[in-house]
């Protein structure tokens, strides 16, 4: 079994009296430490799908399984603990908080969960991210004097602050101009190889489906290619039936 | 600091212009009702000072001795061992005045109305011409034996002027039916609802007109150093004179229906039996312990203010905190994600309601506290008709810590009720419903 793996997952939304069917039925396993593609066009269902395998979506039907572990029977503060945990957010919009500078928005989640961080470890680290994704000299900025790919780095360093096992990434390069979707995406690649993070993205951006180690096509809710680069037949994760 | 307690903080400082807004608005209303509180807190320690002044006294000593046929007789004939109490007690005592008072009908052409006139020595008692302005007349004019100082209000209902003679009607100590004749000496300005008390005369005429000797008296008045020494000096007082003269209990309840303890001290010897003279002693407080009822409904008052009040400003800050929610709703999603728990979700909503609520309380009652200072500036004089509950022509306040306190925790309370409604929406949104219903 995968570090993640959904098993024949449904989603329908009441929209209005109309139940509208977001994802159909749609089953698949991923690999640790994977660069991920979820690539569809709009209305294919992908942020759905990022959400349900982020636990900030239940499926209607059918289990998503992480590292191993079913989620669906959990309650609302297991889903969270287990979010805070094992998880990593980059999103579209960057979502920073404004009233925090790049330092304090990157140091946040590590300062929800329980496990207590050392100072200086702590300080180490984020100095560190900061470092990583080259903002050193905005760390006492806030968001509102930051670039779009500026936010975006601060997003990507809060995503891994807490050292996550996978982060999911809702089109981070949407709202970025194609140079520095660029830089953003082998950051990312950078992190994914140095830290063995499974990347797990949501997009219509062809460059990223290009540099994916696994891709999946959503159609109108389905599946419609799931393989990993380097295999022309269907992925499957090991010890698990494509 | 709490992270979120952090966040909610620095979140207040967003919208400017709404903080300032929401934050007034609870500054005004407990401004008000500091202000209301203030003026209560000062009113019972104004109204007993002054009258402590116009009765001469804060703790008093009279006398009722049986006389024939087992009448009541008020009167002080030796007050040696009174005088030698008050010595021995250590009491901060200021002076010792001696009064006789009777209450009569004052007759000035065919018009008749009746007064209490309190007869006292003025030579000794100058401070009585620092606290009784006079309108018309002079003081100088009381050194005849029969001058009379009416209150403005009761000198217009008989329609007397000074100089005028007016007659009086009255009971002797022993109830004999007697008649005298004032003439007006001064008329002072008058006292609002306790103008009626303030006709004063010469003690020594008084007690000619209610049959007295020229060394008797009713009532022994003894101001002290202020006010706040009043009860500890009653009673050490009493156990000075406890066992050396007859003495009626202090503090006696009444199950008659007295209304203040003085009240009940006065039927108190309507039930008991003696020979000689027998004392009571009592204090301004217990004479005005009505009083206290006016403060308690000054209070009550600013109770109901601050309800009112903030039920409208509640009503505001659901309103914004159900808006601000759905400005911040993309945040609460993000944070969810993140992992912070609902309860984390309301507790930043309450904490923004609550530092909201304590910075707009905190100045609320900077601002009052100014006022206060500002309005006891102003001078409205010895002659003005409220004089009774000012102190010495200016409007006091006194804020009691614990009243400050507790319309801060009512504020308090009120916000985060209020706020509680979309606080809890906020917690209840799921993550994934949030972030899709951001801008």
């Amino acid at each position: 079994m995968g570090i993640v793996e959904l098993e024949n997952v449904r989603k329908i939304y009441p929209l209005g009296k109309v139940q509208v069917e977001a994802v159909k039925g749609v089953s698949f396993c991923i690999e640790k430490g994977d660069f991920i593609s979820i690539a569809g066009p709009s209305g294919s269902g992908k942020t759905t799908i990022l959400n349900m395998v982020g636990l900030v979506d239940q499926p209607t039907e059918g289990e998503v399984y992480l590292d191993g572990k079913p989620t669906s029977k959990l309650n609302d503060a297991e889903l969270t603990r287990l979010r805070h945990e094992t998880l990593g957010f980059i999103f579209q919009s960057f979502n920073l908080i404004p009233v925090l500078n790049v330092w304090e928005n990157i140091e946040f989640p590590l300062l929800l969960g329980k496990t207590r961080v050392g100072k200086d470890e702590k300080k180490d680290w984020i100095d560190h991210l900061i470092e990583e994704v080259g903002l050193s000299e905005w760390r006492k900025h806030k968001p509102n004097e930051l670039s779009g790919g500026q936010r975006q780095r601060v997003a990507i360093a809060r995503a891994l602050v807490t050292r996550p096992q996978i982060v999911l990434a809702d089109e981070p390069t949407a709202n970025l101009d194609s140079a520095t979707g660029e830089q953003i995406l082998e950051l990312m690649k950078k992190i994914n190889r140095e830290l063995e993070t499974t990347f797990i993205f949501s997009t219509h951006d062809a460059r990223i489906v290009d540099i994916a180690d696994h891709i999946i096509r959503l159609r109108d809710g389905l599946v419609t290619e799931n393989r990993r680069r380097e295999e022309e037949a269907p992925a499957a994760c090991q010890g698990a039936e494509a | 600091m709490n992270t979120l307690a952090n966040i909610a903080l620095r979140n207040l400082t967003r919208q400017k212009k709404r903080t300032v807004l929401l934050g007034s608005a609870i500054a005004f209303g407990v401004m008000i009702v500091t202000l209301i509180n203030g003026f209560a807190g000062a009113f019972s320690a104004n109204v007993a000072e002054n009258f402590s002044d116009l009765m001469a006294g804060h703790v008093f000593v009279s006398g009722s001795e049986k006389g024939e046929g087992d009448k009541t007789l008020s009167v002080i004939r030796d007050d040696s061992a009174l005088t030698a109490a008050v010595e021995a007690s250590g009491a901060p005592v200021r002076y010792v005045t001696r009064r006789s008072s009777f209450a009569g009908t004052l007759i000035f052409e065919g018009k008749k109305l009746q007064t209490n006139v309190d007869g006292a020595d003025l030579s000794q008692e100058t401070f009585l011409r620092d606290r009784l302005l006079l309108k018309e007349g002079s003081w100088d004019s009381m050194s005849d034996e029969n001058a009379l100082i009416l209150s403005e209000k009761i000198a217009s209902r008989l329609n007397v002027d000074v100089g005028d003679l007016i007659l009086v009607q009255l009971e002797t100590v022993t109830g004999q039916a007697n008649v005298g004749e004032f003439r007006l000496a001064g008329v002072s300005y008058d006292a609002g609802i306790f103008g009626q008390m303030m006709s004063y005369a010469n003690l020594g005429y008084v007690n000619s007109l209610i049959g007295l000797a020229p060394d008797e008296y009713q009532t022994m008045g003894i101001m002290l150093d202020g006010l706040k020494h009043t009860d500890a000096a009653a009673e050490a007082i009493y156990g000075r004179l406890y066992g050396g003269v007859q003495l009626f209990e202090r503090g006696v309840k009444d199950e008659d229906g007295a209304v203040t303890p003085f009240q009940a001290l006065m039927r108190q010897q309507k039930k008991e039996s003696w020979e000689g003279v027998k004392y009571r002693l009592f204090t301004i407080n217990e004479v005005l312990s009505q009083i206290e009822q006016i403060v308690a409904a000054l209070d009550t008052t600013a109770g109901v203010i601050l309800v009112v009040l903030f039920v409208i400003i509640m009503v505001g800050i659901t309103n914004t905190f159900s808006m601000v929610m759905f400005e911040r709703i993309g945040e609460i999603g993000t944070m969810r994600a993140l992992g912070v728990h609902r309860g984390g979700v309301r507790s930043m909503f309450l904490y923004e309601a609550l530092f909201l609520a304590l910075g707009g309380a905190v100045a609320g009652i900077a601002l009052a506290l100014v006022a206060m200072g500002v309005i006891s500036l102003f001078d409205f004089g010895m002659d003005s008709p409220a004089f009774i509950i000012m102190r010495n022509g200016h409007l006091s306040f006194f804020l009691p810590p614990l009243r400050a306190a507790a319309n801060v925790l009512i504020i308090a309370l009120l916000t985060l009720v209020a706020v509680a409604s979309p606080a809890g929406k906020a917690a209840k949104l799921t993550p994934a419903e949030a972030l899709r219903t951001q801008k």
